[in-house]
């Protein structure tokens, strides 16, 4: 989870990842920065995230986003 | 509220003001199709397709004969038709008509109306658009020509926007004589009201450009006709409609100004003017010396009322009226082909010295026998400035020369003068009358209907310069040499001396209703004109306006009082241009001062 | 049938009561043969696009779909050998559609372009036919393509009943302007069962009337400011030019929104709620943000449908690992998602019509929200030195002018005729402006008279009124019924006297056409 922090905010700036439990819904991450993070997880992890996992409920919060990455390596 | 009550509600209200919308364009009219709240002339000025279906709906039993055509139609008066014709005529003109809308007012009018005579204008622009079946309210032809359907079109008006309504009755509250741009069109005879824009002063070309500068500048039009077939089918069906009828048809093509004209191309105008001739014979006064001077025209595509007097007079041979050599052809089949090249060659020019005439015109007011030091005009120099004059060339004319030289053509002397006095005072008489009889010189006396033959102020005994009665008037007619004219019967009142309001002049008082002004200046005119008629037994033809005041609606008033001319005091020359009874109103008069002969000279030298 | 007509008031009118009246099960029928004869009207000549985009992309969704359910009978073992073939066969439908349908959309935009820019470049002809535009072609393709992907994707079941998808991709509130509607979302309600609710009625109907309000009021008055500016911009000064450029932004926003209200508002009456087009993009306070909350429909398919599976793809995917090695900073991060970026731009550039300044609109766009990202880290660091009220109503509003300011500047772009055109008056804005090309009556020689002026003044004043209410979360519709019923009835009064007075057109006044005579 601290590693999955550390590389979100260094992707991502201009972001507050711990604010909400609704980073879409609440528009504080934008599709450039759900793309950006996403291949940059991609890499980091070395995992396969496909076009169909990029709905809002994979990256609301950073546990959601976590347990995607944890499913993906699965 | 629930939300069935609000939509209820709502549908309600819409309901409710739709009604209330088609109720007001039904009560107010503004396109005058319900014959509510009648005022032809605004409707037609919206809608003239429509405004003027429906008078002939109401009215057609007072015509028996029809005009139609475009907006240049508007300029053959129908009160010269009417009398070659013995006729009554109604003038449909509508602007922007292409000829699918005179074919479609044609058969409404061979259906619904008597008919005997159609005169069927036609014009260049005629080949340019066809059948362009505008929907506008603005554009659209009545249902009952258009056989459109009655639903669409009375629903369309009812639901017009209510501006067109409010618009009206607030232009119902405007208490005008004169047409306004929103009553352009003469109820009676449907042409357009061209009241103000014929009594113009109308002089020099210069002059006019300044007033006109379209004329100098006229836009590039196309140069090609792409609906001339489309046009000469519905002229051909016009002809056959009215063969059938029994109607007697003319058809005339409008005079086109020089600049318009020559924009198109040698062979769209051949085109036209050839295919025309196919479909029927036709008076053309497409392209003329009248198409090259600007003064005959409007704008640049309406020639003047004068000018359609002029065409009517060529198509019915009538002498009386000054027609120049070169307006107006019949053409048939077997001359077409040649009028056509003759169109296309360009060759008209207006020759300006064969038809206009420089007049300049001197105002004189008293004379004194003797010099009394305070630099006034007296005899003495009066005599010494008619010898001027007549050394120098110039020779007087009388109004009735004048007349005759624009209205029929009559020759003026080379160097023609007027010589004016207003006001009437009795040294006119005594003093200036002998010398013009000892030159044989010419003149016209103004006289104020109140003070003529008086030396005291109407009936205050307050002694004024003493004025010439109507006795030695009589006297003055009698010896051919002088001319009475008015100068208002009592509009040149004195502040010091009559009650508010005070009318110094012939103009409008401030504050004061078109209509009252109307009412006024028109019985003063009346009585002065009928005073002179009846003392003198010469008709009075011509008006000075009091300190040279005049205004729009006076000049109407004069021209429809019947006089010929009208006198101002802005001082400039006169132009006069044959055929146009204009350059007769407001003529322009220098006011001549104490000065030697020579000084006269050389201000009538060094004047236009 | 314009929505603006009187036809489809009387249209809608009887529709609405034949759907409540008729038995519930034919409602999807009669709104099919409501669709069918609304395009009739509109398009009877170019319904033949209509129905061969609904044929393909119906054939390639139950293609897909037997593909699918064929895929899902196959145990582990075959999964693995067989997922090649498989993949490449529902790949293979996507893009043959994809082809098909876009094909037929390129055709029908840049045929004559094309054909005349090589008849210019080389004299060579080539045949160009008169192609009639089908109404609302990128709309409908845009929707039956996502329904595809999403067929692809095992997103959404395929639907069996071809008359059933016709109603999809037909439906005719949203077949002239969208909004682009997701087949997951929207077919499910088409083909429901509704039962007479006067709250959706009245709310379709307020949600239609507000959309009308947009529309007659303030886009068709600031069109004719908009015309007269544009067709000869070369005449006016800076401030006009301006003045000019805002009016389009007006009209933009009203006759695209208030078309779109009208149509969510129509099938709100028939018991259907369409995706939303507009969130006041006035209030966004940076670009993404702004496209975020303008046309939403089409910003999300593009992302769904495009961005994404781009982004993801294979070569960006090694762009980006590629740029990560290679580049610094934040550049490194987000090259490939900003190469992305402008691919998107550059589509939607294409997609709006054959021209340069779209495309220039499309990088200006592209090059703006770039450098926002890039620009980012340094922001932060701005905002952690600076204790200043970031999240404050200044700062906000400095925001949205910001943003407001380079929307602006965008609207030369696509509203000028040429490129050229554009810059040269974005120059003169700035350099030749004076609020003294305005005065003496310049102000009513545009197009508008000052009724419209007061028109429009007032109609954006309760715009602007009406989106705040809503953007500080209020709903305009909800604080209307809980008024008074005196009060509801004056509104609703005003409204309507405001929308009649806007409908009832063709006002010229009175001697104007004459003025040439």
């Amino acid at each position: 989870m601290e590693q999955l922090l550390d590389i979100l905010q260094q992707t991502c700036p201009g972001i507050d990842f711990t604010a909400s439990d609704h980073l879409i819904d609440d528009g504080i991450i934008d599709s450039l920065d759900l793309v950006t993070l996403v291949t940059v997880l991609m890499d980091e992890y070395d995992v396969e995230i496909s076009v169909d996992d990029l709905v809002p409920e994979n990256f609301n919060s950073v546990q959601a986003i976590y347990d995607l990455i944890e499913r993906a390596k699965s | 509220m629930k939300a069935k009550s609000w939509v209820v509600m709502c549908l309600l209200l819409a309901l409710a003001l739709v009604l209330a919308v088609a109720a007001l364009n039904f009560f107010v009219d503004p396109f005058g199709v319900f014959g509510q709240n009648v005022w032809y002339s605004y409707a037609e000025t919206l809608n003239p397709r429509v405004g003027k279906t429906a008078y002939l709906m109401e009215h057609a039993d007072e015509y028996d004969s029809y005009l139609v055509g475009c907006s240049s139609t508007s300029s053959y008066p129908v009160e010269e038709l009417n009398e070659y014709l013995d006729a009554k005529f109604y003038n449909t003109i509508v602007y922007g008509a292409d000829m699918q809308d005179t074919r479609l007012t044609v058969e409404w009018l061979l259906k619904n109306c008597t008919v005997k005579n159609i005169v069927l204008n036609v014009y260049i622009d005629n080949g340019l658009t066809w059948a362009t079946g505008e929907d506008s309210l603005s554009y659209k032809l009545h249902e009952a020509v258009s056989g459109a359907g009655k639903v669409g079109f009375y629903g369309g008006y009812l639901l017009a926007s209510p501006q067109y309504a409010l618009d009206k009755i607030k232009a119902q509250q405007d208490d005008l004589v004169l047409p306004q741009s929103y009553n352009v069109f003469d109820e009676q005879t449907g042409a357009y009201d061209k009241r103000a824009r014929d009594v113009e002063n109308i002089g020099s070309l210069e002059r006019y450009y300044e007033s006109y500068p379209v004329f100098t500048n006229y836009p590039q039009g196309p140069s090609q006709l792409g609906y001339t077939d489309a046009c000469m089918q519905d002229v051909a069906a016009i002809a056959a409609l009215c063969r059938d009828a029994g109607v007697q048809l003319y058809v005339v093509c409008a005079p086109v100004y020089r600049d318009y004209f020559e924009g198109y191309s040698a062979e769209a105008i051949t085109d036209f003017y050839t295919k025309l001739a196919a479909v029927t014979d036709y008076w053309d006064f497409s392209y003329s010396s009248v198409s090259c001077d600007a003064r005959y025209f409007y704008d640049a595509t309406h020639f003047r009322n004068d000018v359609g007097r002029m065409a009517l007079a060529r198509m019915f041979g009538d002498d009386s009226v000054y027609i120049p050599d070169d307006l107006g052809v019949y053409v048939t089949r077997e001359n077409a082909e040649a009028h056509a090249q003759t169109l296309c060659a360009h060759e008209a020019a207006a020759d300006t010295a064969a038809y206009t005439k420089d007049l300049p015109v001197l105002m004189y007011h008293d004379l004194l026998a003797e010099d009394d030091g305070t630099g006034a005009m007296t005899a003495e120099i009066f005599d010494e400035q008619m010898q001027a004059l007549q050394s120098a060339g110039y020779t007087t004319v009388s109004l009735d020369e004048v007349y005759d030289y624009v209205y029929h053509g009559a020759e003026l002397p080379e160097k023609p003068i007027l010589i004016t006095f207003d006001d009437g005072y009795r040294s006119n008489y005594e003093l200036a009358y002998p010398i013009l009889q000892k030159y044989g010189m010419k003149a016209a006396m103004f006289v104020i209907g109140v003070s003529v033959g008086k030396d005291t102020y109407k009936d205050t005994g307050v002694s004024i310069t003493p004025h010439f009665s109507y006795e030695q008037a009589r006297e003055m007619i009698a010896s051919g040499l002088i001319t009475i004219g008015s100068h208002t019967y009592d509009l040149h009142q004195s502040p010091q001396l009559d009650d508010a309001p005070v009318r110094e002049t012939a103009g409008i008082l401030p504050g004061e209703s078109q209509a009252d002004y109307a009412v006024v200046f028109s019985d003063d005119l009346a009585q002065s004109m009928q005073t002179i008629f009846a003392e003198t037994g010469q008709p009075v033809t011509a008006l000075a306006y009091p300190e040279g005041v005049y205004t729009t609606l006076s000049q109407v008033l004069c021209r429809e009082a019947g006089l010929l001319a009208t006198f101002s005091s802005d001082a400039h020359s006169n132009t006069l241009v044959r055929g146009l009874a204009q350059c007769l109103y407001a003529m322009g008069r220098y006011s001549v001062t104490p000065c030697s002969g020579a000084e006269l000279i050389a201000l009538l030298d060094g004047a236009e | 049938m314009s929505f603006t007509s009187l036809t489809f008031l009387a249209f809608l009118a009887g529709l609405i009561v034949l759907y409540y009246i008729l038995p519930r099960k034919c409602q999807w029928a009669l709104l099919l043969a409501a669709s069918c004869a609304f395009y009739l009207c509109g398009g009877a000549k170019t319904i033949g696009y209509l129905a061969f985009t609904a044929l393909t992309t119906y054939t390639a969704g139950r293609r897909l779909g037997v593909l699918n359910t064929r895929w899902k009978a196959l145990d582990a073992q075959e999964k693995k050998t067989r997922k090649r073939a498989h993949d490449r066969r529902r790949k293979g439908v996507v893009w043959l559609v994809c082809l098909l349908n876009f094909g037929v959309l390129f055709a029908l935009k840049y045929w004559a372009f094309l054909a005349e820019a090589l008849l210019r470049r080389t004299g060579l002809h080539i045949f160009a036919p008169e192609l009639l535009m089908p109404v609302g072609v990128s709309f409908y393709t845009f929707q039956s393509i996502g329904y595809v992907v999403d067929c692809y994707r095992g997103k959404v079941q395929p639907q069996k009943n071809f008359a059933k998808y016709a109603l999809f991709v037909s439906f005719f509130p949203q077949i002239v302007q969208g909004p682009i509607g997701r087949y997951d979302a929207l077919a499910p309600q088409l083909l429901a069962e509704h039962e007479l609710d006067w709250e959706n009625i009245r709310g379709g109907l307020q949600l239609a009337l507000w959309g009308y309000f947009k529309k007659l009021l303030l886009a068709e008055r600031t069109a004719a400011l908009v015309n007269t500016v544009f067709a000869s911009p070369e005449t006016y000064g800076g401030a006009v030019l301006v003045l000019g450029v805002f009016g389009y932004c007006v009209q933009l926003y009203c006759d695209f929104s208030g078309g779109i209200d009208i149509s969510r508002g129509t099938a709100q009456m028939l018991g259907i709620t369409m995706a939303e087009n507009f969130q006041r993009p006035i209030f966004a306070r940076s670009l993404t943000e702004y496209w975020r909350r303008w046309h939403i429909s089409l910003g999300s398919w593009m992302r769904d449908y495009v961005f994404y599976p781009l982004a993801l793809s294979r070569p960006f995917r090694a762009l980006g690992s590629f740029a990560r090695k290679h580049f610094r900073g934040m550049l490194s991060k987000i090259f490939a998602t900003s190469m992305a970026t402008f691919v998107v731009y550059f589509i939607i550039g294409v997609w709006h019509g054959a021209n340069f300044r779209y495309l220039a609109f499309g990088l200006y766009n592209g090059v703006l929200i770039t450098a926002a990202l890039l620009l980012e880290p340094l922001f932060v660091r701005v905002r952690e030195k600076l204790p200043l009220c970031w999240d404050g109503w200044l700062w906000r509003g400095v925001q949205m002018l910001r943003t407001g300011a380079i929307v602006f500047i965008g609207r030369y772009i696509t509203r000028a005729p040429r490129l050229t055109t554009a810059l040269s008056m974005l120059r003169r804005s700035v350099t030749d402006f004076s609020l003294s090309q305005l005065r003496g009556g310049a102000l009513f020689s545009l197009g508008m008279t000052k009724a419209d002026w007061l028109v429009v003044l007032a109609g954006l004043f309760v715009l602007l009124a009406v989106e705040m209410y809503q953007e500080r979360g209020g709903g305009a519709r909800a604080l209307l019924a809980r008024q008074k019923p005196a009060v509801q009835g004056f509104v609703t009064l005003a409204w309507l006297a405001a929308l009649l007075l806007g409908a009832l057109g063709g006002y010229t006044g009175a001697g104007f056409i004459y003025a040439q005579y």
